[in-house]
């Protein structure tokens, strides 16, 4: 630890240099890497919804949307069918907002519209469907989840692809930077190597205290990158939960079971988010002064 | 013991710096190598050092061919060869004791073993109530010390010295050899590059001339005459 708080000492412009874009390249990595996560998790919420729901006007008798429901079921086409009448969608809304006192106090059974939610059996089905409800009396809105889900994975794969190629562009001017400053402390350092390479000392042990160094600089830039990213969404989470009141758990990718959650992000995905973003930081830190050192350091 | 046979070290356009040179150097001999600049007093030493490769002929360090193609154990020899330069090289950010310290170091050694050498070869060099001051603190013939220090420390039993004495003042001088003296009685191979005519003549030791890559003379209890 002496030999890197010198090495910040002796060359404080570089260290700063080096821990900048570490900072940038993690901070920007955790970023994406949270937003892809939530688009997945995202896009596995609403395939989970209904395909097609039908919203009725508040007015229209329970009997009729009944009849529309049975011959639904019976046209063949549709594999499942669910009726949410006025008692259960006030249930469902109590249930979304049970924190919030003043939002319950103003709503009642008859202010809410019933609904019924449809699964198809082939998806070429989806819009003969929805014309057919949208021509149906009484019926105030219908809702083409289809369209919403293809959007959506087109949305993630872009955001995929744009991921992957600022990580790749930020991984590659992270270890031009983390080379050029290694390169020059490397330079400063030139007479001690020089006298150590005569000693008898090792690659190895002349490497190590740069190896080191990376190591340190990626775990303490990804340290800070992880606080601040976390100050920053816990100080926004009151104003995203007002977009996100709906949704009451997003897993992360398959590992629900496990506990992990995007949304609200849980204590297991906090800590592995910390786990991967420090374990990349010193992965770059290290491999940066390996590559620097090998080409820097003759024997 | 070090063996030099049919060494020649040749440069891009024939330039020869080395010429078919051939010595031996007995386990704990004393050897001075002496010449004017550029007769390849430094090359002999570096080549020991295996920091210059020979064009042609065999280095032998302790029964070892370093001139090999399949010797690489390069550390390994070096952590047998104890070397002192005219300018020191002393790390300036490191006091004393720290840069002494750094020939255990690099092989590992514990804590407690590099304390007490490094205590104990600072006092045979004189040192031992300076070892916490830094390079900037201390005078050249001090710096020499400790470099001498840092060159015997951990049984290193081959003593390399290329103008020891070069940037010295004749008083400190005779002070830096006097250490060496001392270590002629450890059971240490020492073998000096110099210059100084007095120094040399003094000490009745082999002495090997060179002049233009060639041995001119190898005497022993000889003085210094080309």
């Amino acid at each position: 630890m002496n030999e890197i708080l010198k090495s910040i000492k002796r060359t404080p412009y570089q260290s700063l240099a080096s821990f900048m874009i570490l900072f940038f390249t993690l901070f920007l990595s955790l970023f994406f890497f949270s937003l892809t996560s939530f688009s997945y998790g995202f896009l596995s919420y609403v395939e989970t919804k209904p395909e097609v729901t039908v919203y009725f006007d508040t007015k229209t008798k329970e009997a009729d949307i009944l009849k529309i429901r049975d011959t639904m079921t019976k046209s063949g086409k549709v594999s499942d069918i669910n009726y949410t009448s006025q008692e259960d969608a006030l249930k469902i809304y109590r249930e979304l907002n049970k924190d919030n006192p003043l939002l319950l106090e103003m709503v009642s059974a008859d202010i809410l519209p019933s609904s019924l939610g449809i699964y198809a059996k082939k998806p070429v089905y989806l819009s003969e469907i929805a014309e057919y409800l949208k021509k149906q009396p009484g019926v105030d809105e219908v809702e083409f989840q289809k369209n919403i889900v293809d959007k959506l994975i087109t949305v993630t794969s872009i955001m995929r692809h744009i991921t992957m190629f600022i990580f790749l562009f930020l991984i590659l001017i992270s270890f031009i930077v983390l080379m050029t400053t290694t390169a020059f402390k490397i330079a400063l350092k030139k007479d001690e190597i020089e006298l150590l390479q005569l000693l008898g000392a090792s690659n190895g042990y002349i490497r190590q205290p740069f190896l080191l160094e990376g190591l340190t600089f990626g775990f303490v830039s990804a340290t800070v990158a992880f606080v601040l990213f976390y100050g920053i969404f816990f100080y926004l989470q009151p104003f995203l939960n007002s977009y996100l009141n709906g949704i009451s758990t997003l897993p992360f990718y398959n590992f629900g079971d496990l506990g992990l959650y995007v949304w609200p992000p849980s204590m297991s995905y906090i800590l592995i988010s910390f786990l991967a973003t420090s374990l990349f930081g010193m992965a770059i830190g290290l491999f940066g002064n390996l590559i620097a050192t090998s080409k820097y350091i003759k024997s | 013991m070090i063996k030099f046979d049919s060494v020649s070290k040749a440069y891009p356009h024939g330039n020869f710096h080395l010429k078919d040179i051939s010595f031996q150097i007995d386990t704990n001999e004393f050897v001075f190598f002496v010449g004017p600049s550029g007769a390849g007093k430094t090359t002999i030493l570096k080549m020991i050092l295996k920091a210059i490769i020979p064009t042609s002929g065999s280095i032998f360090v302790n029964d070892l061919e370093i001139t090999d193609k399949k010797f690489n154990n390069i550390d390994k020899l070096r952590q047998q060869i104890g070397v002192v330069f005219q300018d020191f090289k002393i790390i300036n950010d490191k006091n004393i004791f720290e840069n002494v310290a750094l020939s255990l170091k690099i092989t590992q050694t514990a804590k407690k073993i590099i304390q007490d050498e490094v205590n104990k070869v600072l006092d045979m060099v004189g040192l031992e109530e300076k070892k916490f001051m830094f390079p900037i603190q201390l005078s050249a013939g001090e710096l020499q010390r400790a470099a001498i220090a840092r060159a015997i420390i951990g049984g290193r039993d081959i003593i390399l010295a290329d103008e020891p004495t070069g940037n010295l003042d004749p008083k400190t001088a005779w002070e830096i050899m006097r250490i060496f003296k001392k270590l002629d009685h450890e059971e240490k191979t020492i073998i000096i590059a110099t210059h100084n005519v007095d120094i040399v003549n003094s000490f009745k030791k082999r002495v090997i001339a060179l002049k233009e890559g060639i041995i001119k003379k190898d005497l022993r209890s000889a003085g210094y005459e080309l």
